[in-house]
């Protein structure tokens, strides 16, 4: 009996130790291995006075130094690129390798591995879409370029030298949480980060909801609503700039009937991109207090933990260069050198359009073209699921790209017609050369050739330099379209529909010291109407651009100080221009508090303001109210943009049939209704949990495991889309950057994050707050040298070359 | 006496094997040995495997924890949904505690019986 007892006793015991072993089911973690306090979590307990010096042996060419500074900020100085390389993808490593491996899992559709099936369905989406495919075609033209080759090469050495030492107590803590390892870092990674952005930024489309529209508004109507130009835009390239005569013969469009098919399904699978919007401007030292250029830049994207960017400094023989860098790239995405400075925001021109591919009947294996029948290209991808089997999936590409809607796919009424995507993205390109040369670049010529090898995402380019000179790009590869070519979705079967040739980018729309003396870029519409090559939009909006515009137009003396509170602010335009005619809608306004509270506000989307929540939450009821019986069953609910909403509103005499007449009385009640539905919503919300603004719209930054421990909400910061402080609810600024390009250069930046990737680091977020409170970091960069006595040195990385 | 000297050889065995060996549950084997050879009733044997294993577990958590000014506990207890980081460090020393024990408990078990001998 005992011993039967001690049997079983053992068996339990091998049976809890088995449990705590392995994860039970997916997102439970293997609790033992988590909890043992030798290696486990407790292991990511970093000491608050952790000392970060070392003596590094490593196989780099000759010695190297790595200074950190007080906020954990490394400055990298290298004797040759090899090393400098080596020592960026060792440090991001170091510091964010979960990161790293994550996204770029999630760019390539290898998420199920590690979680199992509940990621399948967006692993199955990004391999439709060609993400793999994209960022194989990009990493060959990558590695057949002898610098980025190189340089990616000795990145890569370096993230693959730091996992090679690491064990399971080293790992970051999300391994342990999730369940998996590290595993060895390849160039393919770095092209599917490069990719992962180029889909970030240009992933987003219209084309479906607008072929649906066209076909159900009058012309007329639908110009009016969705207009390519919107009335009064202010353009990237300020508007009266003279372009060149293009080298290229504009296309002449091929007749409507030919172009465009027409769709009869109501409903649509994909969802509208909600904009990533961005900020930049420079100001030419002819309107600044210091007599020197500053330039700013706040790029909007998603906001998470560990933060998409990591602050570093790089220095070697003929580069010294500051800024942001992507954990997962070699080099500084945006940031400043010894000569100049540069800022990105998306562009938005469309680098992105869908084919109707026309089957050919009884046969799965050809299509239509040209009225031959072509073979489709079948790639097979493997999709690997944690404890499942592999699943695979066979994509058709054409001629167009690959075939990324398909009727077995249509699920929710997605669209039962087989869609091609034909992308930038797909294309070979080279963005990590751009980034090379941008970084060692030295005066405006230079930053030219730079910036020449950028092609997708297609990003605004804000620029300043030492000696003065301010300019700006609408920069990225685009094709020679006729009018209206991608607009929506085209005929897949007619060879007048393919995209024809490239447009030399030197004739890319840009300005060089414009008399206004100072450029502007905030999403909005490349250029005005004089550009000679079509081009069509995919998500331009204009509310942060005319606010820019105006404060800028009427600044003289700019000081940093001003540029600070500039990034900040959080005037609504929309409010100003929408609020007073709401309010003239209301006819019985006895007695109701909200009223009062509105007719005196000052249009600030502050933290704390009621009246701000109140009106962005009438302002949602009523655009939803004035355009939902007008435009039903369009797909994604593309409405008319918001300012172009305020537009209509004011100009109610337009001279477009029922606008005038019939829709005048549907705007009052759309007012009015959703007025009281407003008074409800916010009398609800003062009783729960607030009505401040902040927590009405709950700007959160969220950890990219979704894990709410590790990530942070209703963070105290006011603005919305609309304001030039764009802090919505999972998106906003994501580095704030301003510098000026005096004698000595003065920088600042802030994001809202960390260093350490480590959620038990007190580095792991300990810019937040300052990011909330409009505050900033003073930039520390040194000069190109291997001796720093700089009193901002806190850690030393003494690096000895094993080779040398 | 024999009590006191299972916990303590069980605590200090199993904080060396933890260093040296990659595996959480050595702590398992440890504290199945140590009540092999050490005798004592399956009860206390228990009870010494549970002491051992938790105190090791306590103490080298307290020492990360007060490094660290509970950053990751208190993150951590939001994830296990507890509401303080105390009883985080509480849990992982219940957790080792209980493989302890149990294994102290079954080495005890194993052991000829004094009736058998006898």
């Amino acid at each position: 009996m005992r011993r039967f007892f001690a049997a079983f006793l053992i068996a339990i015991t091998m049976g809890l130790v088995y449990l705590l072993d392995k994860s039970p089911m997916p997102g439970i973690p293997a609790i033992g291995r988590l909890l043992n306090p030798i290696n486990g979590c407790w292991a990511n307990a970093e000491p608050v006075n952790k000392n970060f010096s070392a003596d590094l042996k490593l196989p780099v060419n000759s010695n190297a130094t790595v200074w950190y500074d007080k906020r954990l900020v490394p400055h990298i100085h290298a004797d040759n690129d090899h090393d400098l390389y080596f020592l960026e993808g060792y440090v991001h490593a170091s510091f964010r390798l979960w990161q790293m491996d994550m996204e770029t899992r999630a760019a390539g559709g290898r998420v199920s591995e590690v979680v199992g099936s509940k990621a399948l369905e967006y692993d199955r989406k990004q391999r439709r879409k060609g993400m793999v495919y994209a960022a194989e075609n990009s990493l060959r033209a990558m590695e057949s370029e002898p610098r980025t080759k190189a340089m990616m090469d000795a990145y890569t050495e370096g993230i693959n030298q730091y996992i090679a030492s690491l064990s399971f107590k080293d790992y970051p803590i999300e391994y342990k949480l999730i369940g998996f390892a590290p595993e060895k870092w390849t160039n393919l990674r770095t092209a599917l980060l490069m990719k992962y952005m180029a889909d970030d930024l240009t992933g987003g489309t219209d084309d479906l909801a607008l072929t649906y529209l066209r076909d159900r508004l009058p012309k007329e109507e639908f110009d009016l609503l969705y207009p390519e130009r919107i009335a009064g835009a202010t353009p990237v390239i300020p508007a009266g700039t003279v372009f060149d005569k293009p080298s290229l013969t504009i296309p002449a469009a091929p007749p409507d009937s030919v172009a465009f098919p027409h769709f009869d399904a109501a409903d649509f699978g994909e969802k509208k991109e909600d904009g990533k919007g961005s900020n930049n401007w420079a100001i030419s030292g002819s309107r600044t207090a210091s007599g020197a250029a500053i330039l700013c830049n706040d790029p909007h994207l998603g906001l998470n933990l560990p933060s998409l960017w990591y602050e570093v400094q790089l220095q070697a023989p003929n580069i010294n260069v500051y800024g942001a860098s992507l954990p997962g790239a070699p080099g500084v995405i945006i940031g400043f050198n010894d000569s100049l400075t540069w800022g990105l925001t998306n562009n938005y021109r469309d680098v992105k359009d869908f084919y109707l591919i026309k089957p050919v009947a009884d046969n799965k294996n050809k299509y239509w073209f040209a009225g031959k029948q072509l073979d489709f290209n079948k790639r097979v991808e493997v999709i690997k699921v944690k404890g499942q089997p592999d699943v695979v999936d066979t994509i058709d590409y054409t001629i167009h790209g690959p075939v990324t809607y398909a009727a077995q796919n249509a699920k929710d009424g997605g669209l039962k017609k087989p869609l091609a995507m034909c992308w930038m993205g797909h294309r070979a390109t080279n963005e990590m050369l751009a980034v090379y040369l941008l970084n060692r670049a030295r005066n405006y010529n230079q930053f030219v050739d730079a910036i020449m090898n950028f092609q997708c995402p297609a990003q605004n380019m804000a620029y300043a330099d030492r000696v003065g000179n301010i300019a700006l790009w609408g920069q990225g590869q685009f094709v020679n379209q006729w009018k209206d070519q991608g607009r929506f979705v085209m005929n897949g079967s007619d060879s007048s529909t393919l995209w024809g040739q490239l447009i030399p980018m030197r004739e890319n729309p840009h300005v060089l010291n414009p008399a206004q003396g100072y450029v502007a870029s905030a999403n909005q519409v490349t250029t005005d109407s004089t550009y000679p090559y079509n081009y069509t939009n995919s998500g331009w909006v204009n509310l942060r651009a005319w606010r820019i515009n105006h404060l800028l137009s009427t600044i003289q003396k700019a000081t940093i100080a001003d540029m600070k509170t500039m990034q900040n602010d959080t005037y609504s335009e929309l409010a100003a221009g929408t609020l007073p005619i709401m309010l003239k809608n209301i006819r019985n306004t006895s007695g109701n508090k909200y009223f009062e509270t509105l007719r005196k506000w000052d249009y600030q989307l502050s933290a704390e303001s009621e009246a701000a929540s109140f009106y962005q939450i009438w302002w949602n009821l009523f655009f939803k109210d004035r355009w939902s019986e007008k435009l039903k069953h369009v797909p994604d609910d593309h409405y008319p943009l918001q300012e172009r909403t305020m537009q209509l509103m004011s100009s109610i005499e337009h001279p477009v049939y029922d606008l005038k007449t019939t829709d005048q009385g549907r705007q009052t009640n759309a007012i009015e209704n959703s007025f009281k539905q407003a008074v409800d919503s916010i009398g609800k919300l003062e009783r729960t949990v607030g009505s401040d603004w902040y927590k009405v719209k709950n700007t959160s930054v969220t950890h990219l495991a979704k894990l709410p421990a590790f990530s942070y909400d209703h963070l105290k910061i006011g603005g919305w889309g609309n304001t030039i402080n764009a802090a919505k609810g999972d998106h906003g600024p994501s580095w704030r950057m301003i510098v000026q390009m005096g004698k000595e250069i003065e920088a600042y930046g802030v994001y809202p994050g960390g260093q350490s990737g480590n959620p038990g680091s007190k580095y792991y977020a300990d810019f937040l707050q300052q990011w909330v409170e409009g505050k900033y970091n003073k930039l520390e960069f040194f000069s190109n040298s291997d001796k720093q006595s700089d009193s901002a040195v806190k850690y030393v990385w003494t690096v000895k070359g094993a080779k040398g | 006496m024999k009590f006191l000297l299972s916990v303590i050889l069980i605590a200090l065995f199993s904080a060396g094997a933890e260093v040296l060996i990659p595996s959480w549950w050595v702590i398992a084997v440890v504290a199945f040995l140590v009540s092999l050879f050490v005798e004592q009733k399956a009860g206390r044997a228990f009870l010494a495997g549970f002491l051992g294993i938790a105190l090791f577990w306590l103490v080298a958590a307290l020492i990360h924890d007060s490094a660290n000014d509970h950053i990751l506990s208190t993150k951590m207890a939001v994830l296990f949904h507890l509401p303080n980081y105390v009883l985080f460090i509480g849990v992982t020393a219940l957790v080792g505690g209980l493989v302890g024990g149990l294994s102290g408990w079954a080495g005890a078990l194993i052991r000829p019986c004094p009736d058998e001998r006898n």
